[in-house]
């Protein structure tokens, strides 16, 4: 009697595993991969070896020699070992990008992370987690989901509906309050009409989607059944989002979860700026003091969706600011180091990836690296800490334009 | 169906050569290329069968429940995603195919020596399989008494063409050695998935310039024996039938097929 394949092909697309078949191994996804950097090289964190392994597995499990004389065995710890190895990735995409068959990575590597999970492998260290977190609570940070409404200053004006909805996202409204708070006060001060979600909000589940785990209880898509139908019921039609990641899962994955096309645009506050700096609608009355800014484009605004100049149109019009590009910039940026669960995984590695990005913006002598992400905010100012440049002022882009309309953010205390 | 093979030799009386390799088993024969033809593309469908049931294994789409492995599952699959919505990425099929799948211009974009060696690979495989097709196709016109072009006259024309992409393929072959041997990061990674194909490609070219050489009497100035052409031809045909249909579906050389359809179903990637 033939044994049972070790592995199955559980969330994993039949394009997918052809996928698997197009590596040609030619190295280039190695010459780039950040993690694989930050490990000292471990090859196990080579995105090619990666392919190369599912491939046998596959091939072990379902190949010619399996159909003819039964899979043969995988051994645990190897099927283990890969398990450690395909959650030390920050789901960046830049394999994506250098692939010269243009394998779609990022999203292999999410599949193969959500198989892991159902056959018991996945998640990894702290990411498992997520699922309690996010089930209970409705956040990632334990926070009662009261505490959305906490940071809300007494001047910002919150429409209870309107065409237009700002979701806060779970890090600005329970941790960065600073980002959520000049979002709104940018809002109100260029007299656009807005509303939110409040307590009604919902985690995106970006976390569960990166780490693999969005089918456990079906959370991902209860959570996001409820965000869209929150959002219908303020009858919004165009949602802005100040957080790279929310933006990113709102835009691709909820779709996918619900099945459905999102019956509201979806805008990140960056190129909702943009439009209404070439309609000449801002009016900066606070210049910077001719500061020198580098932007780190995050992973999930850039590479996952394609919004690369928006972030730097407002930079860019910005008085008094300098924009000096990193050497790695757009499509071949560096990652921050804090996506795919890896901050929370593999917090050591995250560090690792964020001290090699700063070090990508000292080398431009910056007095400002910004980016339009609250993670990459976070990971940045963690290996800005870790080398010592404290000089380096880590801000979002909507802060900067916060400071720059005049708008104080003084009063802004953050958890 | 005993049209003998054209092989440069014109006299059948020869059965046995002065060195006694050569007996009427081995004269290469229109009939035992065809069934070699035959065979490697049986072979080669059988290989695309089970990739493709193996493909079958996965959902039709994300979020899904894997299929049973049928064979319409990974095409049905392939056809939604190429019609799906792209988010900041996707470009047209006919961009992708031209620009990326043919002209490779994402291995160009990231190391112009590295897109070289391959193109010349490719161009030079690509041409050398497609004039060895038409020339096949002459030969099945002829052989069924239409008689617009002979065989022999077509092969001369092929001849240049043919002299071109081989030494095009084998410029190809040889950079590619020289960085599997010589360029350490190549060198390390390298591993017989990756060496297989190529000496796979060098068994080709190495017996395709002999076969032609002992077929022309002469193999970059030294003399042949003619009489070997036969059975230097057979080997030739069917090295390369072997490695270049029967092989496909069970080696590295799967991404001739993985790769222009990864683009495909990727818009032409990120």
């Amino acid at each position: 009697m033939k044994g049972e394949p070790s592995i199955n092909t559980n969330n994993l697309t039949a394009v997918q595993l052809m996928e698997l078949d197009a590596c040609v191994r030619c190295g280039e996804c190695v010459n780039w991969c950040p993690t694989y950097d930050a490990a000292n090289k471990d090859p196990g964190l080579a995105p090619r070896d990666k392919i190369l392994r599912w491939r046998q597995f596959m091939n072990k499990s379902y190949g010619l020699r399996a159909r003819l004389f039964g899979p043969k065995a995988i051994p645990e710890e190897d099927i283990e070992q890969f398990k450690d190895d395909v959650y030390k990735c920050t789901t960046c995409g830049m394999c994506a990008t250098v692939c010269e068959v243009g394998i779609n990575t990022i999203e292999l590597w999410e599949s193969m992370r959500a198989n892991l999970v159902k056959r018991g492998n996945g998640p990894y260290g702290k990411q498992g987690m997520f699922v309690k977190l996010i089930g209970e609570y409705m956040n990632p940070y334990m926070a009662d989901n009261k505490d959305r409404l906490s940071w809300i200053p007494d001047d910002v004006k919150i429409a209870d509906k309107a065409e237009i909805l700002y979701f806060g996202g779970c890090t600005a409204e329970l941790r960065q309050q600073k980002l959520a708070f000049a979002t709104a006060r940018v809002l109100n001060h260029l007299g656009i009409e807005f509303t939110m979600l409040g307590e009604d909000e919902v985690c995106c589940c970006s976390a569960l989607v990166r780490t693999g785990q969005y089918e456990i209880e079906d959370i991902a898509r209860k959570a996001a059944r409820k965000n869209v139908d929150g959002i219908v019921a303020k009858g919004a039609k165009k949602v802005l989002y100040a957080c790279a990641g929310c933006y990113r899962t709102s835009l691709v994955d909820w779709p996918r979860l619900l099945n459905e096309e999102m019956p509201f645009e979806i805008i990140h506050i960056t190129e909702f700026l943009e439009d209404l700096i070439k309609e000449g609608k801002l009016e900066w009355k606070k210049p910077f003091d001719n500061l020198t800014v580098t932007y780190h484009d995050p992973c999930h605004l850039g590479r996952h969706v394609g919004v690369y100049n928006p972030p730097r149109s407002v930079l860019n019009a910005i008085p008094g600011i300098n924009l000096k590009e990193m050497d790695r910039i757009k499509e071949n940026q560096r990652c921050c180091g804090a996506g795919g669960g890896v901050k929370a995984g593999v917090p050591d590695l995250a560090l690792g990836v964020a001290e090699t990005r700063v070090q990508d913006a000292l080398a431009k002598n910056p007095d400002i690296l910004s980016s339009a992400c609250p993670f990459c905010k976070r990971n940045l100012s963690d290996g800005r800490d870790s080398l010592g440049a404290d000089e380096l002022v880590v801000e979002d882009v909507i802060v900067l334009t916060a400071e720059a309309l005049g708008i104080s953010l003084d009063d802004c205390v953050e958890s | 169906m005993s049209m003998e093979y054209f092989s440069g030799l014109t006299e059948s009386a020869e059965i046995v050569n002065s060195l006694g390799m050569l007996t009427e088993s081995m004269r290469i024969t229109f009939a035992a290329v065809m069934i070699m033809a035959m065979i490697s593309f049986a072979i080669f469908m059988i290989g695309m069968y089970i990739n493709l049931k193996k493909w079958g294994l996965g959902s039709e789409g994300y979020g899904l429940k894997p299929s049973n492995g049928s064979i319409l599952t990974f095409p049905k699959t392939l056809a939604y995603q190429m019609s799906a919505k792209g988010h900041g990425h996707g470009q047209n099929i006919f961009v992708t195919l031209i620009l990326d799948a043919l002209l490779q211009r994402r291995a160009l974009k990231r190391s112009p020596g590295r897109w070289l060696m391959h193109i010349a690979i490719f161009g030079g495989w690509i041409a050398l399989c497609i004039m060895s097709v038409a020339m096949f196709v002459v030969e099945i016109i002829h052989m069924v008494g239409i008689h617009i072009i002979s065989p022999e006259v077509f092969r001369e024309m092929l001849s240049f063409p043919n002299d071109v992409f081989s030494y095009i393929l084998l410029f190809g072959i040889i950079v590619a050695i020289f960085r599997r041997l010589f360029v350490t990061k190549a060198r390390e990674s390298t591993i017989a998935f990756d060496s297989v194909l190529l000496i796979g490609l060098t068994i080709i070219v190495v017996t395709g310039f002999i076969a032609d050489g002992i077929r022309n009497g002469t193999f970059w100035g030294m003399g042949m024996q003619s009489d070997l052409a036969p059975p230097a031809s057979l080997f030739h045909v069917v090295i390369s039938l072997f490695f270049c249909i029967a092989y496909i579906p069970f080696s590295k050389y799967m991404h001739m097929i993985a790769g222009p359809l990864t683009l495909m179903a990727n818009k032409g990637g990120e």
